[in-house]
C-alpha cells in the first residue's frame, strides 16, 4: 500500500517536473494589495490556460519607488520583472532615460482596439509601452458624515466639513488640475509658475478643514469607512468595491468631471522574455479581457466602447461619458521639483 | 626587553583591525559614497548625473527644509527629555521592587521592545481614533462632549516616540540602578534629606553620565524614526527622514536626499560632540 503511494507520488513530481520545464514563466508586477491579488487571482490564469505561460505576480510598490528600483536594477543590467504596470509619469521618466525595452507591434495585434492615444513610441518609431487601464480619482464621501453627494470641486471649499477632509499630500493628484479648472483658467493657469502658485495658495485654504493628507491610501479608506473622515480625494474603482461591500461610502463625478489616469504595460530593457511578454500584454488589451477587468476591478478600459460586450450600467460605473480632468503629466515633470516643494511647503507650514 | 612588550602590544592591535574593518566596509564606505552622490548633479527626468555642484546643499538653505531640521531636531530632542525623565524613575521604583516583580517588569519591558514601530503605530492610531479608543470613552463617560479624533497631532506623535523609547532607555538603565552604591543614600536620608532632595541632589548628579548617553541615544534614535511621524503626526510634525525618504525615493533625487542626509549628520554630530564637551569641561570644573 505505502509502496504505490510513494511510486504515484514519485510519478507525479515527474510529471510536474517535465511540464515545469517546458512551459515558460514570465514574472508580472502590479500595484499591490487588492489590486494585484485580484489580478492573480481573476485574470492570469486565463492567460496562463491560453497559452501555457506560467505567470509570477509580485506587487511592486508606489509609483516613484518603483521606477527608483527599476533603475537601479537596470544599471546592474537586471529586471525585477518582465512586465510591470506603469503610470503615466513613470512611463515618460523610464523612456527618457531608456529603461524600457523596445516591443514588436506586429506581435501585439489587439492594439487596433485600443482608444487613441494608448500606444507609445520612442522617438525612433518603436513601441515602448501599451496602455492597460485608466482609472478615475474622484470626490468620494462617507453617506453617514455627509449625506448629501457633492456636485461640484467647489463643495470641497464651500462645504462645511467639519474638519474631516482627507487629501493626499502628493502634488501630483489631480488636485491641481480640479483647482485649476473649478478656479482659474483651466490647464493654461498651470503654464506659469506664478499660475501655479496662485492654485496652490488656494488649496492651502483648505488646510483647516483637512485632518488627514494621506501618504499611505489604505489609512485615507479606512478612516473614510469608519466616518472619521467625512470626505475626499480617492480611488472611484475601491470606493465603489468598498460600497458594494455594504461600506457607508461613495464615489461621485464632480460637473468638472473625474481626474482621469492611464496606466501602461511596459518591459524592462534587461528583461529575458520578451517574446512572452508580448503575447501577455495581447491578451490583457483583448477587448473581452478589457471587460473582464472593468467588471472585476472597477477599472476604466482601454480597448474602445463598441468592442467591449459591457451594458451602459456597468459602463456607467466605472467610467463616465462627461469631462475627465486629465493630469498634466508634462508639466508635472517640466516643474517637478519646484512643484513639489512648493506643495510640500504649502501642505506642511 | 622592549620587544616582548611591543610582541603583547601587537594581538590587541591586530584584533582591534576587525571592528576597524567592519566600520569601514559596513558604515564609512556607504556614508562615503552618500557624501559624493551628495555633490551630484540632480537629471529631472532621470536619476542623477555624475558632477561636483552644490546646489544641493544650496538647496538646503534657499528652501524651507532648514525649517524642517529644526522641527526635527526639536521634536527628538523633546522626545528624548520626556523618555529619559519618564523611564529614569520608573526604573529606579522598578528596581527596589520584590525579585518576581522586578522579573515581571523586565519581561514586559523587553516584550514591549519586540514590537515594530508600524504596529505601536497602528494601536495608537486606534486608541486615537474618534468612533474606538479614547475619544470613544471619555465621550461615553461624559468627559468630552464632542469627542474628536486625537491623531493625527504634535501629541500623538511624541506619545508614539514615547513608546518607541521608553523600554528601551529603562533597559539601559536597570543594570546601572540595581548595582548603585545604596549606602549614599541611606546616610544622605539618615542626615534628615528628605525623599525627594535626596533624589535631586544624590541620585541624579550620581547618574549624569548616564542620563547623558540615554538622552543622546535617543536624540538620535528619534532623529531617525519614520512610521510615528507619518502615521501620528501632521504634515506640520514631518521630520527630516520623512523628507529625505519623499526626495530620494519619492521623487528619485538622490543627490538632495544625500545632501539633507548630510546636513543632519553634521547638525547631529555637533550637538552630540557639544554635550559631550559640556559634560566633560564640567566634570574637570567639579574636580579642581
Amino acid at each position: 500500500m505505502n509502496s504505490v503511494k510513494t511510486l504515484a507520488i514519485a510519478a507525479g513530481l515527474a510529471t510536474a517536473m517535465v511540464s515545469n520545464s517546458s512551459a515558460e514563466e514570465i514574472t508580472v508586477s502590479a500595484w499591490g494589495g487588492f489590486f494585484e491579488e485580484t489580478l492573480k487571482s481573476a485574470i492570469y490564469p486565463g492567460f496562463t490556460e491560453e497559452t501555457g505561460i506560467e505567470v509570477r505576480s509580485i506587487a511592486q510598490p508606489a509609483d516613484q519607488a518603483w521606477l527608483t528600483q527599476l533603475t537601479n536594477a537596470a544599471r546592474a543590467k537586471k529586471a525585477p520583472a518582465d512586465l510591470s504596470l506603469v503610470a503615466d509619469e513613470v512611463f515618460i521618466r523610464g523612456q527618457s532615460i531608456g529603461l524600457w525595452a523596445n516591443l514588436d507591434a506586429a506581435d501585439i495585434p489587439n492594439t487596433a482596439t485600443l482608444l487613441d492615444g494608448f500606444t507609445k513610441e520612442s522617438e525612433d518609431g518603436a513601441l515602448n509601452a501599451v496602455g492597460a487601464l485608466t482609472w478615475f480619482t474622484t470626490f468620494v464621501t462617507n453617506t453617514d458624515a455627509a449625506p448629501d453627494a457633492p456636485t461640484s470641486w467647489a463643495d470641497l471649499w464651500t462645504r462645511d466639513w467639519d474638519g474631516k477632509l482627507g487629501l493626499t499630500s502628493n502634488s501630483n493628484s489631480g488636485l491641481i488640475e480640479a483647482t485649476a479648472l473649478t478656479f482659474f483658467d483651466g490647464y493654461d493657469t498651470m503654464e506659469t509658475r506664478e499660475g501655479l502658485e496662485q492654485i496652490i495658495a488656494k488649496i492651502a485654504e483648505l488646510k483647516p478643514q483637512v485632518q488627514l493628507w494621506y501618504r499611505d491610501e489604505g489609512q485615507f479608506q479606512q478612516s473614510l469607512e469608519a466616518g472619521e473622515l467625512a470626505g475626499g480625494l480617492y480611488y472611484h474603482d475601491v470606493t465603489m468595491l468598498s460600497a458594494a461591500d455594504g461600506r457607508p461610502v461613495t464615489s461621485t463625478f464632480p460637473q468638472e468631471g473625474g481626474i482621469l489616469g492611464d496606466a501602461y504595460w511596459i518591459v524592462p530593457r534587461d528583461s529575458k522574455n520578451i517574446d512572452a511578454a508580448e503575447q501577455f500584454i495581447n491578451y490583457m488589451i483583448r477587448p473581452d479581457i478589457q471587460a473582464k477587468l472593468a467588471r472585476n476591478l472597477g477599472v476604466a478600459p482601454v480597448a474602445k466602447r463598441e468592442t467591449m460586450d459591457l451594458t451602459d450600467e456597468e459602463f456607467a460605473a466605472i467610467s463616465t461619458t462627461g469631462n475627465a480632468i486629465r493630469t498634466q503629466t508634462a508639466i508635472h515633470l517640466r516643474e517637478g521639483d519646484w512643484l513639489s516643494d512648493k506643495y510640500l511647503e504649502m501642505i506642511s507650514r | 626587553m622592549g620587544d616582548p612588550i611591543m610582541k603583547g602590544k601587537a594581538v590587541p592591535h591586530m584584533i582591534g583591525l576587525f571592528p576597524l574593518g567592519m566600520m569601514s566596509l559596513f558604515f564609512l564606505a556607504p556614508l562615503a559614497f552618500m557624501v559624493v552622490v551628495s555633490f551630484y548633479e540632480r537629471d529631472p527626468l532621470g536619476f542623477y548625473k555624475v558632477a561636483f555642484v552644490w546646489d544641493n546643499y544650496s538647496k538646503f538653505f534657499s528652501s524651507f527644509y532648514y525649517v524642517i531640521s529644526l522641527r526635527s531636531l526639536w521634536s527628538a530632542s523633546l522626545g528624548a527629555v520626556i523618555v529619559v525623565l519618564l523611564a529614569f524613575p520608573a526604573m529606579y521604583i522598578i528596581v527596589d521592587m520584590s525579585r518576581r516583580w522586578q522579573l515581571f517588569w523586565v519581561i514586559l519591558l523587553l516584550s514591549l521592545m519586540c514590537l515594530s514601530e508600524v504596529i505601536i503605530g497602528f494601536a495608537w492610531l486606534i486608541l486615537f481614533s474618534e468612533n474606538s479608543g479614547i475619544p470613544k470613552f471619555l465621550g461615553w463617560a461624559g468627559l468630552w462632549e464632542d469627542p474628536r479624533s486625537l491623531s493625527p497631532s504634535f501629541g500623538a506623535m511624541m506619545v508614539g516616540y514615547v513608546t518607541l523609547g521608553f523600554s528601551l532607555v529603562a533597559l539601559m538603565f536597570l543594570p546601572q540602578l540595581a548595582r548603585r552604591d545604596r549606602s549614599i543614600e541611606e546616610a544622605a536620608l539618615t542626615l534628615g534629606t528628605p525623599p525627594m532632595r535626596v533624589f535631586s541632589k544624590v541620585i541624579l548628579p550620581n547618574f549624569k553620565a548616564g542620563l547623558i548617553s540615554a538622552l543622546v541615544t535617543m536624540f538620535v534614535y528619534f532623529l531617525g524614526v519614520f512610521v510615528m511621524p507619518t502615521m501620528l503626526g501632521r504634515p506640520q510634525d514631518w521630520n527630516m527622514t520623512v523628507i529625505i525618504t519623499d526626495k530620494a525615493v519619492g521623487d528619485a533625487n538622490m543627490p538632495l536626499g544625500a545632501a539633507l542626509s548630510v546636513v543632519m549628520l553634521i547638525f547631529t554630530l555637533i550637538i552630540i560632540g557639544s554635550l559631550a564637551y559640556a559634560s566633560r569641561t564640567r566634570e574637570q570644573g567639579e574636580r579642581s
